[in-house]
């Protein structure tokens, strides 16, 4: 009777551990797609009936069961004012599955199964004894579908409701002590709020004292779906992932960065939001600011979520906050006239419902920042955004110094273009190399040329949607992308005195352009005065 | 009279073959020689993408500038028969957007006469996702007779874009031992076969075992059993199910074979679905990787020789981690099924409060997947398990890293129950 092993991962050196097999990870899960899955675990949405759910929560969840991502036991609970049954609950969800989903149609049988993990619970959002249910309904979840105390509460309501809904959760026992497993707390609780996160500083630092009575920071997921996965993972594995370019990724071969994020789109009726928000408040304050940071941040330890919001933050506070003298030397802001972007007549925005008639409110944001750092003195960061632009585009694009020395203007060449590197995030991800070639001929003609790589055409794979990562990352307890209350406080210390000082008139005048041009000519002199020119991407 | 069928099988690959000069992704007319010679195909592929047209036009345009595309991988692939041209040419279309950048199709034929090399060129263009950036690509068609089809690697490696990763794909069961097939070795990164293609599966599985030294394996008949993977291993990702892992004391796995007897390595259309399906000369082949996958995964041991079960099954007696394992592998007859197609997995476990069960009932593209285990409500769930094309296989081992030591562990575990299951041992 012949015993023979059988080689397993044992014989390829890493030791498969099925001695403790409750706390030892799943020896089946090496080597397939994900290394790691979630936890079963309930989402509680409050606000389930909202626009967020429609749109985004319920085709992401739908998507993620679909690819395998969410555990067997997973269980949706519903949170709403709205009277409804779970019959009537699901209904809503499978509709707004069939309208939005990448997936469709929805396939019957498959749907039937995955409504059983859905549940409803009506209550508003100040009842104690709405959340004193929710408590009940949970604990029967988890004894009935094994979620062990996994809970995650999905904000999906205004932030002037937050504080409310975190202290009546709180205060029905909801709310374990974060990722501590002991004897009384079983299971990790986790909270997902969306933007905005404050409207300055003093509001988003109550926003996050009155959440963090509650909760403590890591339990906090602030969602940004604008920075994807893909975008920060694309750009640090381009800056630390390759010898070439992280040694000259500082003051002595940059010259100046430009940090853009184009729209073409108007408010699109979003007129009461908007004219009390801006192009500040709205993109620099957490999409710009972001991939500044990640563009200047130094190379951090490990690459996960502490050290990189380590790094991101250290980017963020070399930036110093401007006087109101700097802010009308350094920034300007614009507001969109009649146009036409794309073949398509726009309105001024003054026009626009819900805006005011005479009102001062930003669409268009240009800044030069300075990160005051070994690595980034003397290189300025031009940071612009604008609605109703010529294109849409986001990018970051490096332009590097001259050669030392115009060694072809003697031979009769002309002066040549700086290199640039543009890293363009939105459309068409991907690096565009611009550096000077010869003209193949007997005279000594050089031509600017691009040498153009997009992920697209390059890798055909399918990325997942933003939400559908961002949920999923929250499950699993990588909080890489989701911004920490530092970092938040720090964005908004920056942008505090430019809110000020325009909001009090003294820093700079509102400048009109346009629509469907780059901005105001104001924006052009602002770098005209450095002797460099916006890039038109 | 010996050459008319030789004549005709070429003729019969050729007409399959010039199906990518006229495909829908087709950007150009193609170029096509015969009786060329390498540096002049090599020319040829040089001034693809930055020579002008016939009428001076850019081949490839976007916003008005010629096509930038950045390379990633080449790809050799082996016609040896018509039957193999019809499917690689609908495997190779249908990757689409997901193709490689340059794909060298070589036809060997060292019986045939005529000039030894014959090329033909086309450039395509799929659509990216969502309809986004254009994907485009390269097909070099080579066919090469008589002495020179043994040398074939004279003829591929010049014609390769240098620096990127190359991977061989070779339909249906590879001539292992062949300098042929040793030559395309020695080139790639990673060759790409089909276990369920192999006449000899126990033979196949040693001889894919020993290549490792020498290049990456990738083996469809493993990408197949992406999903039944993925669901099983999430049985076990929730802490309170792990604890049955040490005491598993049963796995039981049902596959599809065909009534009769069909030619190896013969394509079969499914009814529904428009992609040739592979050969099924093994169609145990994806099953026993199956069960080498938990096997090696949890450790366990061969402990005696098998057991027969019907003509194509297999049973055997394995040492787990507290307890014995019953693996038994049952062939069903299916009409609806591809052959080795899997269509279920039942594993058994010994637990404090009775009896545990994990249980993968698949029925067409749908799947219905139950744990009953601590005496709890059992976890039923259906989800979707859409049999993948043989593109959508390509696709993925096409992205996959040189060595997968998951799958060169299950291979060697599968090897090891192949052993114990012939005629000799099951004395």
């Amino acid at each position: 009777m012949a015993t023979k092993a059988v080689p397993g991962a044992a014989a390829t050196g890493e030791p498969t551990d099925v001695a403790t097999p409750a706390t030892a990870p799943n020896p089946l899960r090496k080597g397939l797609r994900l290394e790691r899955i979630p936890e079963p675990c309930t989402m509680v949405i409050i606000g389930a009936t909202g626009d967020l759910t429609e749109r985004k929560l319920a085709p992401a969840l739908y998507n993620l069961m679909l690819g395998g991502f969410l555990p067997p036991e997973f269980t949706v609970v519903g949170f709403a004012r709205r009277d409804l049954s779970d019959v009537a609950f699901r209904e809503r969800l499978h509709a707004s599955v069939g309208d939005h989903s990448r997936n469709r149609p929805v396939k019957a049988s498959i749907w039937a199964s995955f409504a059983r993990s859905v549940e409803y619970q009506r209550g508003e959002f100040h009842d104690p004894n709405a959340f004193a249910e929710l408590t009940k309904r949970l604990a029967r979840i988890d004894r009935d579908r094994g979620t062990a105390g996994n809970r995650l509460f999905y904000l999906a309501v205004p932030p002037v409701l937050h504080p409310e809904i975190v202290r009546q959760l709180a205060a029905a026992g909801l709310v374990a002590s974060g990722e501590a497993r002991d004897a009384r707390h079983k299971g990790w609780t986790r909270v997902i709020v969306e933007k905005p996160f404050g409207s300055d500083l003093a509001s988003a630092r109550q926003l996050n004292r009155e959440i963090s009575e509650v909760f403590n920071e890591d339990q906090i997921y602030r969602i940004d779906h604008y920075l994807g996965k893909e975008t920060v993972q694309n750009l640090a594995v381009f800056r630390f992932g390759n010898g070439l370019f992280e040694p000259i990724w500082n003051r002595r071969y940059i010259d100046s960065v430009q940090i853009t994020v184009a729209e073409t789109v108007g408010i699109e009726g979003r007129g009461e939001f908007y004219d009390q928000t801006g192009a500040l408040r709205d993109i620099v304050q957490n999409h710009a600011l972001q991939l500044l940071a990640v563009f200047a941040m130094e190379p951090p330890i490990e690459f996960q979520a502490s050290d990189l919001r380590d790094e991101k933050l250290k980017v963020l506070r070399a930036v110093k906050p401007m006087t109101q003298r700097e802010v009308a030397l350094s920034t300007v802001r614009g507001q969109y006239q009649a146009g036409w972007v794309a073949g398509e007549q726009v309105s001024p925005y003054r026009e626009e419902p819900e805006v005011a008639p005479d009102s001062q409110r930003e669409t268009y944001a240009a800044l030069k920042l300075a990160i005051q750092s070994w690595r980034w003195a003397g290189v300025p960061f031009y940071l612009r955004t604008g609605k109703a632009l010529a294109t849409r585009a986001t990018e970051i694009a490096v332009q590097f110094k001259q050669a030392p020395l115009a060694l072809f203007e003697r031979a009769g060449a002309s002066s040549l273009d700086p290199n640039v590197l543009a890293i363009r995030i939105q459309p068409d991800e991907g690096i565009l190399l611009r550096f000077g070639a010869k003209v193949p001929g007997p005279g000594l003609q050089i031509r600017g040329v691009n040498m153009d790589f997009r992920y697209g055409s390059s890798f055909a794979v399918d990325s997942p949607d933003a939400y559908e990562t961002l949920i999923l990352d929250c499950m699993i307890g990588d909080a890489s992308l989701f911004t920490r209350a530092d970092e938040l406080e720090r964005a908004w210390e920056i942008l505090d005195p430019i809110l000020t000082a325009w909001e009090s008139g003294e820093g700079g005048e509102l400048h009109f352009y346009e629509a469907g041009s780059w901005g105001p000519a104001a924006a052009d002199e602002l770098l005209e005065r450095d002797g460099r020119t916006w890039r038109h991407p | 009279m010996s050459r008319r069928p030789a004549a005709e099988r070429a003729l019969s690959v050729h007409r399959h073959l010039m199906r990518f000069g006229h495909a829908e992704s087709l950007v150009a007319p193609p170029w096509v020689e015969q009786g060329t010679t390498v540096s002049r195909v090599a020319a040829q592929l040089a001034g693809l993408w930055s020579h002008p047209g016939p009428e001076g036009e850019p081949l490839v345009v976007e916003k008005g500038l010629p096509h930038a595309r950045a390379s990633v991988l080449n790809l050799i692939v082996t016609v040896p028969d018509a039957v193999a041209a019809e499917r690689v040419v609908t495997t190779m279309q249908g990757l689409g957007f997901r193709h490689p950048s340059r794909a060298i199709v070589l036809v060997a034929d060292r019986a045939a006469a005529g000039p030894p090399l014959d090329a033909a060129v086309s450039v395509h263009c799929n659509a990216g996702r969502d309809g986004g950036d254009q994907v485009c690509y390269d097909v070099v068609v080579l066919t090469v007779r008589g002495k020179a089809a043994e040398h074939l690697s004279g003829f591929v490696a010049p014609l390769l874009i240098h620096d990127l990763p190359t991977h061989v794909w070779w339909p249906g069961g590879p001539p292992f031992g062949d300098p042929v097939f040793d030559q395309l070795v020695e080139m790639s990164d990673r060759v790409i076969v089909d276990g369920s293609d192999f006449s000899d599966l126990l033979i196949g599985f040693r001889r894919l075992g020993s290549l490792r030294r020498r290049s990456g394996v990738g083996d469809l008949a493993w990408r197949r059993l992406r999903w039944w993977q993925e669901l099983t291993a999430q049985f076990f990702d929730a802490p309170r199910f792990r604890r049955y892992l040490p005491n598993l004391n049963g796995l039981a796995i049902r596959y599809a074979v065909a009534s009769g007897k069909r030619a190896p390595g013969r394509p079969r259309r499914r009814p529904d679905a428009g992609d040739v399906a592979p050969g099924v000369s093994s169609p145990l082949a994806g099953p026993i990787l199956y069960a080498g996958w938990i096997a090696s995964r949890l450790t366990w041991r061969r402990y005696r020789t098998a057991l027969p079960l019907g003509p194509d099954g297999l049973r055997l007696v394995l040492e787990g981690r507290h307890e014995m394992v019953d693996l038994r592998l049952e062939p069903v007859v299916s009409a609806a099924d591809l052959p080795g197609e899997l269509i279920s997995v039942r594993l058994r476990a010994r637990g404090e409060m009775g009896a545990a069960e994990f249980i993968i009932d698949r029925t067409a593209d749908e799947a219905t997947v139950a744990t009953n285990a601590d005496g709890m409500t059992a976890l039923l769930r259906r989800v979707m398990m859409e049999p993948q094309t043989e593109s959508e296989l390509l696709a993925m081992d096409l992205v996959t890293d040189r060595h997968d030591p998951t799958y060169e562990a299950a291979l060697r575990a599968a090897a090891i129950f192949l052993d114990a299951a012939r005629p000799s041992e099951l004395s």
